[in-house]
């Protein structure tokens, strides 16, 4: 027996390894198999695990992860003839590896195709639409999540048809104007702002005058109010007084009169009063008659 | 093993030129070491989830084990399972745009944190996302960049909730309105994408308007506090003016008491007085009326200028009105 024949067991063994190597792969659940055989694509393997194969067959390996594309911001044109800078992003994974191997290979050729695809879509899309539509402080008039329910849709069936793709969204992430037309939007920012606190400024005039007005009025009606209080008290007063004047003068009216006028002298005649009397009078008859005077 | 090794002992016997007791240490030393590195393969299927993460376990590539708890756990050996672990207690964090100054200063592209706002303003916003791991399968597995996915989702959402509000909105009142609606939204469309990621807090920590009209708005800032001032300074003249004019009314009232008061008071003093008098006057009337007609003329008299003429002499009367005039 020659001397190498004792390796022959181990040779035997070794082949057998390379042959269960060969005929055995496993898919990852990040993955997708294509087995091909001699470069003819014969199988897609979806299922994740320990999977045969002939060993003359052979395996590549698709990432089946979500990506993310993130296209370069681009400027649109749109129905109302505005200019609008979209930065958007597509979900995409590899939905039919073979057609996406037979089409176009590898993911960054595949997010050429998709930013072709998708920027023509958004082109289509926000050329039929007013920048409203997009953006708008009236939340019905808004139909950018329709647009983009219905672009991802329309992104989803060309690409899976044509590259294999599975475009799972198509969604704005930020919508910008165009850097020549900022410097005028500040400048309409800022107007506006001046026209608001303008606004501010008047209302609070407004408000402080009302303020003031309504506290004089207040005013003037307290007084108004105290001074009708005030005279009906005093005529109040009044009225009471001459009641009880009255009823005390009453009682003797002559003796009131006589009282009274003698009172009434009392200021009527002063210095600047020169009086003729007529000795005659009851203060002088005595003075000329005597005591006849008296009677 | 034990049926392997008399085998080998065997073959070993029947090689010549070498001595048996030496080729049966050999033997037995080969075996222990094939027996150790046997016990050492499966126990290297032995590993710990610290209490931070928590584990997914493959086979062969597809998930045999979608959540290990932390603890000690034992998986086949390589190359059969395989352990990935994923952080899910941690909250992680990313930052969506920017803060104006940074890019005033260049730091940052100003680009990425401008947002459009409804009414057709551009503001500038900073936006924190803390996010957890809820499936760690599914965060393991789903995504090629988790970070990347997340922060396009969340900022889609955003932009679209501030291109419906008003720039005064966004930047006051439905600050948290938004932080909310792009919190739920957010979450449904990673769900959509099966991303098995749990979304915690959506901040924004900075909301602010462009550098270049950043004056104006302070300007508005600083109108609504003179507004609130100017309306302030009229509570207080009539704060001052209506509980003086309530005091001026209450003097007006009481000194109409006082006048309705001492006028009765006089009224009734004087009645008093007359009924008092009158009763005297009716016992004796002739004489307290003379008497009262000279008290009174004693009073009177002395003070005026008096003429005194016969009761039927005839006066010219016109020297009165000489006298009058010296």
């Amino acid at each position: 027996m020659p001397q190498y024949k004792r390796y022959y067991p181990a040779a035997a063994a070794f082949a057998a390894l390379v042959l269960v190597w060969l005929s055995f792969f496993t898919v990852k659940e990040t993955e997708f198999v294509l087995v091909t055989q001699f470069g003819r694509p014969v199988r897609t393997v979806t299922d994740a695990g320990l999977h045969a194969k002939w060993f003359f067959q052979s395996a590549t390996y698709f990432d089946r992860r979500l990506r993310i594309y993130n296209p370069r911001p681009s400027e649109f044109l749109t129905r109302d003839k505005k200019n609008i800078v979209v930065d958007s992003y597509v979900a995409w994974k590899i939905a039919d590896p073979n057609r996406f191997l037979q089409t176009v290979g590898e993911p960054v050729a595949a997010e050429m195709r998709l930013h072709d695809i998708v920027w023509s879509g958004l082109s289509a899309a926000l050329g039929t639409h007013d920048l409203e539509s997009l953006v708008s402080t009236a939340p019905a008039g808004v139909e950018a999540r329709e647009l983009l329910d219905r672009l991802t849709a329309l992104t989803g069936r060309a690409a899976l048809q044509q590259y294999g793709i599975d475009v799972v969204d198509v969604r704005i992430m930020r919508l910008n104007l165009p850097e020549q037309n900022k410097q005028s939007v500040y400048a309409r920012m800022r107007a506006e702002r001046e026209r608001i606190a303008r606004q501010y400024r008047a209302e609070g005039e407004e408000q402080a005058l009302s303020i003031r007005a309504d506290a004089d009025r207040q005013k003037e009606e307290i007084l108004s109010a105290a001074y009708e209080q005030a005279e009906k008290i005093r005529g109040a007063g009044d009225a009471e007084s001459t009641r009880i004047y009255g009823q005390a003068y009453s009682k003797n009216p002559r003796f009131y009169k006589l009282l009274r006028t003698l009172e009434a002298y009392k200021k009527v005649l002063d210095d600047k009063t020169t009086a003729v009397l007529s000795t005659d009078s009851e203060l002088l008859k005595i003075f000329m008659k005597g005591e006849a005077g008296a009677k | 093993m034990s049926s392997a090794a008399p085998t080998r002992m065997l073959e070993s016997d029947r090689l010549p030129g070498l001595p048996g007791p030496q080729s049966g240490l050999r033997t037995s030393r080969r075996i222990r070491i094939a027996v150790a590195a046997a016990a050492l393969w499966i126990l290297s299927g032995i590993y710990i989830v610290p209490p931070t993460e928590q584990a997914v376990v493959t086979r062969f590539g597809a998930v045999a084990e979608r959540r290990v708890y932390p603890g000690i756990h034992y998986s086949l050996p390589w190359p059969v399972d395989r352990v990935y672990r994923a952080k899910v207690n941690q909250l992680q964090r990313l930052v969506i745009g920017g803060d104006p100054a940074d890019s005033v200063l260049g730091r940052t592209q100003p680009l990425a944190a401008q947002f459009l706002t409804g009414d057709q303003n551009i503001i500038y916003m900073r936006v924190a996302v803390q996010y957890s791991v809820a499936v760690p399968a599914d965060f393991l597995f789903r995504p090629v960049e988790a970070a990347k996915t997340i922060s396009s989702a969340v900022e889609a959402e955003l932009a679209r909730r501030v291109a419906l509000r008003g720039v005064d909105a966004v930047l006051t009142t439905e600050r948290v309105a938004i932080q909310e609606e792009v919190l739920g939204a957010a979450q449904a469309r990673l769900n959509d994408y099966g991303l098995g990621v749990r979304l915690s807090t959506i901040n924004i920590e900075n909301a602010a308007p462009p550098p270049e009209a950043a004056d104006a708005f302070r300007d508005v800032a600083s109108a609504r506090a003179d507004t609130s001032r100017i309306v302030d300074e009229a509570h207080g003249y009539a704060n001052d003016l209506i509980p003086r004019a309530r005091g001026e009314a209450m003097q007006l009232t009481e000194s109409a008491q006082a006048y309705r008061q001492s006028r009765m008071n006089e009224a009734a003093g004087d009645a008093a007085r007359f009924n008092a008098l009158a009763a005297e006057y009716a016992k004796a009337s002739e004489v307290t009326g003379t008497r009262l007609y000279l008290e009174a003329m004693e009073e009177i008299l002395p003070k005026i200028r008096k003429l005194i003429l016969d009761a039927d002499g005839n006066v010219d009367l016109s020297i009165i009105g000489k006298t009058g005039q010296k």
